[in-house]
């Protein structure tokens, strides 16, 4: 089964690949438990089914769960090999959060409790809200229950806002005129390294070693580092999420530069909620939309 | 863009029309056949379908700099491949909404339908469009924040 594991320090948890019942105590769940294991059902390294008819268990946390519906519905994995373990979640902690950039200390332990964080750092001791930590997704939460579980662990949590307010992040970017828009994706994406860590740590991008990012042929992109490299790069990414992404937010919490790309995919969900009235992840038999067609379908 | 001028103010629209092979290529050739007076910013790239068009085609094209975007195919339900532009529209149409949230004008991009005997249909279609992208004037693509210059590219 897959989970997490406590990692180099309190602060990091790795996942875990658990093949024999006497390991089991590895396990851990917390507030850092941040990555998406979704993403190993049918990426490097690929999680093989156990032999006969042995299921690869996973631990899930609400957005997860979507992103296991999101691939159980374009057939990548199959539902009767899982076992998921659903586990409701109050929210993940954003690292970079806990202690501000240009002071350069270094956290030495960290101690939580119900609704405080408490940080011991080399300039001292800080006390946080629990809810100024997190990270954006967290706080823009729907579903803190997983939507799809065989077991679930752990008591139900209430999402963290209304569905009218989903999008309040990308609005207060549509407020901007189209030049300050354009200026913020220019400022934004200038950072970009295109080291590709965003698609390489999304579940739902499973082209893998076929990414047209990468192809020769066809070549879409080049080598050279310049904004309209970039630009076409998350142009790729995001319009191949189209009506797939399920907002777990990896790419944004992955990105080195701390580019606030999963706005893009946001916006797009945005569209496609209103245009097509389909929300990725939640339904087992829903087709994402771009994958089908209605003829009925007037003014677009 | 600022003088008059500069360069690129006087620079002809460049305008990338993508016409599906069966209805719209057709059509843009009976408005020729017929001596439709037509605009001359159009560069016409044929397509077998509109469901060929992937939408980073037009993004690719916006990015660069081209100033304008005209997709057109069959009418819906009349698609050479029965279900080609049924997929095209929501793609289109998806793509067409998320442009200006990346700082790229909308108008610079419109799909339609235009079949093979529309041929005044087609010059109304490519006047209107021509018209549509020249009034919001060259694109500078993504680049202006830096240098304001597509050459560098």
């Amino acid at each position: 089964m897959i989970g997490w594991e406590t990692g180099y320090d309190t602060l990091h948890t790795t996942p875990v690949f658990i093949k024999d019942s006497s390991e089991i105590q590895r396990l851990v769940w917390n507030p850092f438990c941040a990555q998406n294991l979704a993403g190993y059902l049918v990426k490097s390294p690929i999680v093989p089914r156990g032999e006969g008819s042995k299921k690869i268990g996973i631990c899930v946390k609400g957005c997860d769960s979507r992103s296991v519906v999101a691939l159980i519905q374009e057939k990548l994995v199959a539902r009767d090999m899982l076992f998921i373990f659903g586990i409701p979640c109050r929210g993940v902690i954003d690292l970079r959060k806990l202690i501000p950039n240009q002071t350069g200390a270094k956290i030495l332990s960290v101690r939580l409790t119900d609704d405080q964080v408490e940080v011991e750092h080399s300039k001292g001791l800080q006390h946080l809200a629990f809810a100024d930590v997190l990270m954006r997704k967290c706080k823009r939460c729907r579903y803190p229950d997983p939507v799809i579980h065989d077991v679930l662990l752990g008591e139900s949590v209430l999402p963290r806002i209304e569905s009218h307010e989903l999008y309040q992040d990308v609005a207060a970017i549509e407020r901007l005129s189209l030049q300050e828009r354009l200026a913020f994706w220019q400022t934004e994406l200038d950072r970009c390294l295109r080291c590709y860590a965003c698609r390489n740590a999304c579940p739902l991008c499973v082209c893998q070693d076929r990414c047209i990012a990468e192809t020769r042929d066809p070549k879409w992109l080049t080598q050279y580092m310049n904004l309209p490299e970039k630009f076409m790069f998350h142009f790729i990414h995001a319009l191949h999420l189209a009506g797939r992404c399920t907002e777990c937010g990896e790419c944004e919490r992955v990105c080195p530069m701390e580019i606030p790309v999963s706005l893009i995919k946001e916006e797009l969900n945005k569209i496609t909620k209103e245009l097509l009235d389909f929300e990725a992840g939640l339904d087992l038999e829903g087709v994402p939309p771009l994958l089908t067609f209605s003829p009925a379908e007037t003014g677009i | 863009m600022g003088k008059t001028d500069s360069p690129t103010e006087k620079r002809a629209l460049t305008i990338i029309g993508f016409l599906c092979n069966w209805c719209s290529y057709g059509g843009a050739d009976t408005a020729g056949v017929c001596r439709f007076k037509q605009p001359t910013d159009l560069r016409v790239i044929r397509v077998p379908c509109t469901g060929r068009m992937d939408p980073l085609f037009i993004a690719r094209a916006l990015i660069l700099g081209a100033d304008g975007v005209l997709v057109s195919g069959c009418h819906p339900r009349d698609c050479h491949y029965a279900v080609g532009n049924l997929y095209a529209r929501r793609r289109l149409e998806i793509l067409k909404r998320m442009l200006p949230f990346m700082g790229i004008h909308a108008d610079r991009f419109h799909y339609t339908w235009v079949s093979a005997s529309e041929g005044q249909r087609w010059q109304q279609v490519v006047t209107e469009f021509s018209e549509q992208v020249g009034g919001l004037g060259p694109n500078p693509g993504v680049t202006s924040f830096h240098t304001g210059n597509r050459e560098e590219l």
